[in-house]
């Protein structure tokens, strides 16, 4: 039982990371209706680049920050919200860059010419952590204390580690942050608005180009965050890290329901707890099938998610 | 403008009347058809019958729910409610409190054949193949046929040919069989429409606003042609029509509908000089006499 | 699209008279498009026969040659073999993607079982279940593991994963395009996965009179895969078309291929075909004009996955081996790309797009990584990021041609540009590639058939 409750917070810190990821498919889909096959690559390049930031030199980082377990709290703390901020922004200029280049053009083509695309770009940006980060994983040693955070209250077969707070602190506010922006501002409402029918939007005096590059600036900010969220807890980044966390974000996004934001974490939730289970219980060698067994499951039998669409049908 | 209906030899002799139709006339009967799109109510507990070998008309403003109760006919839309029998065979039926329909492929081949509002062709193939996709549902060669070329299918493909060449002559497009769909001017492609439908070998034919955008002469003509295809051809015919004077010029009967529900019922000019009909189309106000 | 306009009479005795004829009309047909149009047949005679030829001068002549002579090197056999192979998948995923406009990004599954068909039924693999079965095989009598010639094995390819392809149709082709692009990417990924997973099954079912204990079986091989895999093979002349064989099993591949490029021919310029087209035009109006609409895109699914299978079971049998390593997503995109790039909707325009890459992939550009090396050590090895420049060749393409090179006449009016510009100049033509969906949400679950968009927008749409 304990091992199971143990599993379960494993999912939740991995379902977190998931949904920042997740929000940045379903942002997208919801606004254009594609399905950003580069995100994935997004996340990763943002991972590789606090690698390169975080990682002291003989691991093979730029030394820039060089964070160890060593290194005092305060420092510690200003330095990682540097790279957090220094990550979200170049994820968010590489997002936007890629729209630009890759998908605006296409906006008028057939459905499927800007799908194809996005896969390119999707190869284009694996090759580019291939290149910088070479074949084989790169890794840091992990910066936060081994401790468990449930020992003072008496618990022991169960534990919450400062890494997995760390996760909490930083994702938390941000999808908070996130939905306050979607639900509360002007931007967020043009955003709305343009997801449901661009054309009246854009005569309803949206700039629906700025919109869009906003919504990829954001989905490549939180990507960024993610990533440099995963060396930190992970611990680990390598080339192909986007494709298994694309798929489960995205899996966690239609599980929620696309174009759904509540519905994205929510499902990223699951998908980490299903990712958890699976790991633990059956073995890392099946855990990519299950999550691509509920893929195609809610596709052929519940398309719209748990929480269901919030898009205008434009087909 | 009298109608010439009466003269043509399949002109049925009874009742054309919804409900009071000789049974071995009735081609289509629909009842209690009702289609709702979450809180819009589309069509609403709709009876229709069509007579064999009749020209009937279904009018009314826009919106009014006409289209959609084509889709339902041709088994597009599933109903809300209702059923609908077509020459005997069920194509909508209910039990319990399930509509089941028939697909529209499955309707096609019971002999329902349609032309669409807005042109619906395969615009980058020849007139000629649009016209054979038509006749798909009656070919018999399967897939392993095609492959290695079995005399059946060459046979069937070479009869279709000519089958299809044949509409074309009757539409007066053979001269553009080659044509891309999309090159044709607006008018080839209404009849090439029209040619297409008829290769399904309909008994009845849906025809969606056949001449929108037609000038006065190409109207008369299309008239004169849907007026052979009945003669000549033995089909029943149900047309959506605004241009009135089509209307009013070959229909054997006029249903009219308003907001989804059916107002009036009947020969053409007892339905032009309906009070309700007026109302529907002009809107309520200061009394327009006809 | 001119078919003998005669009739002609029915059974095999008129079938082989409709194809004698034909065979016999060649020559005049010939004679006259070298009259009509001599630069053209001229030149195609030519390639022709540099395709028939190559294998051989490649294997004995060539090899020498290249590189001293010509600036670039020539497709050695196993490379020329390897061209055959994606040709026909990709002839396969044109019927898929370019006849009925369906994106398959999993076409790797079809590969990979088409391989295991081979691996199962033409290696000692189950001799360790044993199941021991040798029929007209390739080795000597008592042999352990099921040994089938290979022209069983390829038939059977195609009726297993053709079967495969329709299992995975079925639910899933009614999906819109996008959707539909990711479940076949899923199970792209789910079966080779199974196939590394499966070497060590244990499993027991005791259910009245059926006791099976499985304990500890390698079903598939698992990661280092099935090896040795008999080769196909002549028996007669005793000729083996393996590997080692040089040029005689690049001429079994363009067999093969033959065959394929007939068969899809023969699909396009059919009724089928022609539903084919119809669908991915206009898919609302071709239901309405009577084409069943799920078989017909079911059809295509499987039909053209059994391309895969046949090239599969080939790839298999040639090299001898069979790792689940190989098959991976990577693959479903490199023959997306041939397709792509040679010309959507064109049979040989896949043919060429797979020549093509299969050319660049696997000797072009380990040749000129060769060279940067020689000359700069230091600098990557394109051999090695092959994926980046095909990533940025799928980013531009989509960008300035998605229609490829050689796309069909009516995929190029589809595509490119001024196509596109032509068809929203025509009246109310619906642009392609737009997939019926299934029913949006919010709407009534409108009982037992809910199977198309149903808003009132739609209601004036038809």
């Amino acid at each position: 039982m304990d091992q199971l409750i143990q599993t379960l917070i494993i999912g939740l810190a991995n379902g977190l990371i998931f949904a920042l990821v997740a929000l940045g498919y379903t942002l997208v889909y919801g606004i254009i209706e594609l399905i950003n096959f580069a995100h994935g690559d997004v996340f990763m390049l943002g991972s590789m680049l606090a690698f390169g930031l975080i990682a002291i030199i003989s691991s093979g980082g730029l030394g820039v920050f060089s964070i160890t377990s060593g290194t005092p709290v305060l420092v510690m703390g200003g330095q990682i919200a540097l790279t957090l901020l220094i990550c979200m922004v170049a994820m968010a200029v590489l997002n936007v860059s890629i729209e630009r280049v890759a998908y605006r053009p296409l906006r008028h083509a057939p459905k499927l010419a800007p799908l194809i695309s996005a896969i390119g770009m999707s190869f284009v940006l694996q090759n580019v952590g291939l290149i910088f980060g070479g074949a084989y994983q790169r890794t840091i040693d992990n910066i936060f204390p081994n401790t468990n955070l449930l020992e003072p209250l008496g618990i022991t077969s169960i534990a919450i580690t400062p890494a997995q707070v760390f996760v909490a602190v930083v994702t938390i506010p941000l999808l908070l942050i996130l939905t306050w922006f979607v639900d509360r501002t002007r931007q967020g409402r043009a955003m709305r608005a343009t997801a449901q029918d661009p054309d009246t939007a854009g005569l309803m005096g949206v700039d629906v180009n700025r919109t869009i590059a906003l919504t990829f600036a954001i989905g490549g900010a939180l990507a960024g965050a993610a990533g440099v969220v995963q060396i930190l807890y992970n611990n680990y980044t390598v080339w192909n890290l986007g494709f298994r966390f694309g798929l489960n974000s995205f899996t966690a996004a239609v599980l929620g329901g696309i174009g759904n934001l509540r519905g994205a974490v929510l499902g990223a939730l699951v998908i980490g707890e299903v990712n958890a289970l699976s790991d633990y219980y059956l073995s890392p060698n099946w855990t990519q099938a299950i999550v691509f067994g509920v893929l195609i499951a809610i596709l052929v039998f519940k398309p719209t998610g748990l929480l269901g669409q919030q898009l205008a049908d434009r087909a | 403008m009298t109608a010439e209906a009466g003269t043509a030899p399949s002109t049925p002799t009874g009742s054309l009347l919804t409900g009071s139709i000789p049974d071995p006339d009735v081609l289509v009967r629909a009842r209690g058809i009702t289609k709702r799109f979450g809180g819009l109510t589309a069509v609403n507990d709709v009876d229709f019958d069509i007579p064999r070998g009749s020209i009937v008309s279904l009018i009314g403003p826009n919106g009014a729910g006409k289209t959609t109760f084509f889709n339902m006919i041709t088994g597009y839309y599933v109903p809300t409610d209702g059923e609908i029998s077509f020459d005997g065979a069920a194509i909508v039926t209910r039990r319990g409190k399930r509509i089941r329909s028939k697909k529209p492929h499955e309707v096609t081949q019971l002999g329902i054949g349609r032309t669409f509002q807005n042109i619906r062709l395969f615009g980058t193939m020849s007139a000629l193949d649009n016209v054979r996709v038509g006749s798909h549902v009656h070919l018999r060669s399967r897939w392993w046929d095609s492959i290695i070329r079995t005399p059946r299918m060459l046979n069937e493909e070479a009869a279709s040919i000519e089958a299809s060449m044949e509409l074309l002559r009757l539409v007066d497009l053979e001269d553009r069989a080659e044509t891309w769909a999309r090159n044709l001017p607006y008018g080839d492609q209404r009849r090439l429409e029209i040619a297409r439908a008829l290769a399904t070998r309909p008994k009845l034919l849906l025809l969606d606003e056949p001449t929108a955008g037609m000038n006065i002469s190409e109207t008369r003509q299309l008239t004169d042609f849907i007026r052979r295809l009945r003669a000549e051809h033995g089909l029943t015919i149900l047309l959506i029509e605004h241009d009135m004077r089509v209307v009013m010029g070959i229909s054997d009967r006029v249903t009219v509908l308003d907001y989804g529900e059916v107002i009036a019922e009947g020969a053409p000019d007892e339905v032009r000089a309906n009070p309700r009909v007026i109302e529907a189309y002009l809107g309520r106000g200061p009394a327009t006499a006809s | 699209m001119s078919t003998a306009t005669s009739s002609i009479g029915t059974g095999p005795g008129a079938w082989l008279g409709y194809v004698g004829s034909n065979a016999a009309a060649l020559p005049g047909r010939y004679a006259t498009a070298l009259r009509r149009r001599p630069g053209r047949t001229i030149g195609l005679t030519l390639v022709v026969l540099a395709v028939a030829v190559y294998p051989v001068l490649g294997h004995y002549v060539l090899a020498d040659f290249s590189r001293t002579v010509f600036p670039l090197p020539f497709p050695d056999d196993t490379v020329a073999t390897f061209m055959t192979i994606f040709a026909i998948m990709a002839i396969g995923l044109n019927i898929v993607a370019g006849f009925a406009g369906l994106l398959d990004l999993g076409y790797v599954a079809f590969y990979a079982i088409g391989a295991y068909c081979a691996a199962f039924l033409a290696s000692p693999h189950f001799g360790a279940l044993g199941i021991n079965l040798t029929f007209m095989g390739h080795v000597g009598p008592g042999a352990a593991g099921i040994h089938l010639p290979y022209w069983l094995i390829a038939i059977i390819a195609v009726i297993v994963v053709a079967t495969f392809g329709a299992l995975l149709g079925a639910p899933t082709l009614r999906l819109r395009g996008d959707y539909l692009a990711i479940v076949t990417l899923g199970f792209g990924e789910i079966v080779p996965l199974y196939f590394k997973n499966l070497s060590s099954v244990t499993f027991s079912l005791n259910l009245g009179p059926i006791n099976i204990a499985l304990q500890n079986v390698n079903w598939t091989g698992g990661v280092q895969g099935i090896n040795p895999i008999d080769p196909p093979f002549l028996p007669f002349f005793g000729l083996v078309f393996d590997a080692r064989s040089g040029p005689l099993a690049v001429y079994l591949g363009l067999f093969l291929l033959m065959i394929a490029i007939v068969v899809a021919l023969n699909l396009e310029h059919s009724r089928i075909g022609r539903a084919w087209g119809a669908i991915r035009e206009d898919e609302t109006a071709a239901e309405m004009m009577g084409v069943n609409t799920v078989r017909t895109k079911l059809l295509a699914f499987a039909l053209g996955a059994s391309f895969a299978g046949v090239a599969g079971s080939f790839q298999a049998s040639y090299l001898g081996a069979s790792t689940s390593d190989f098959f991976d997503f990577s693959i479903s995109i490199l023959v997306l790309i041939m397709v792509i790039l040679g010309g959507i909707g064109n049979v040989w325009g896949a043919v060429l797009g797979a020549f093509a890459l299969t050319y660049v992939d696997k000797t072009l550009l380990p040749y000129i990584g060769q060279r940067i090396g020689d000359v700069a050590p230091t600098l990557p090895n394109p051999a090695e990021y092959n994926f980046l420049i095909f990533g940025i060749i799928l980013v531009v393409m989509m960008r300035f041609r998605p229609q490829g090179f050689l796309p069909s006449r009516q995929r190029e009016a589809e595509l490119s540009v001024a196509g596109l510009a032509e068809a929203e100049a025509g009246l109310g033509l619906p642009a392609a590639l737009e997939n019926v969906e299934i029913a949006p949400p919010g709407q009534d679950e409108v009982s037992a058939d809910a199977r198309t968009p149903e808003t009132p927008g739609e209601a004036r749409e038809l």
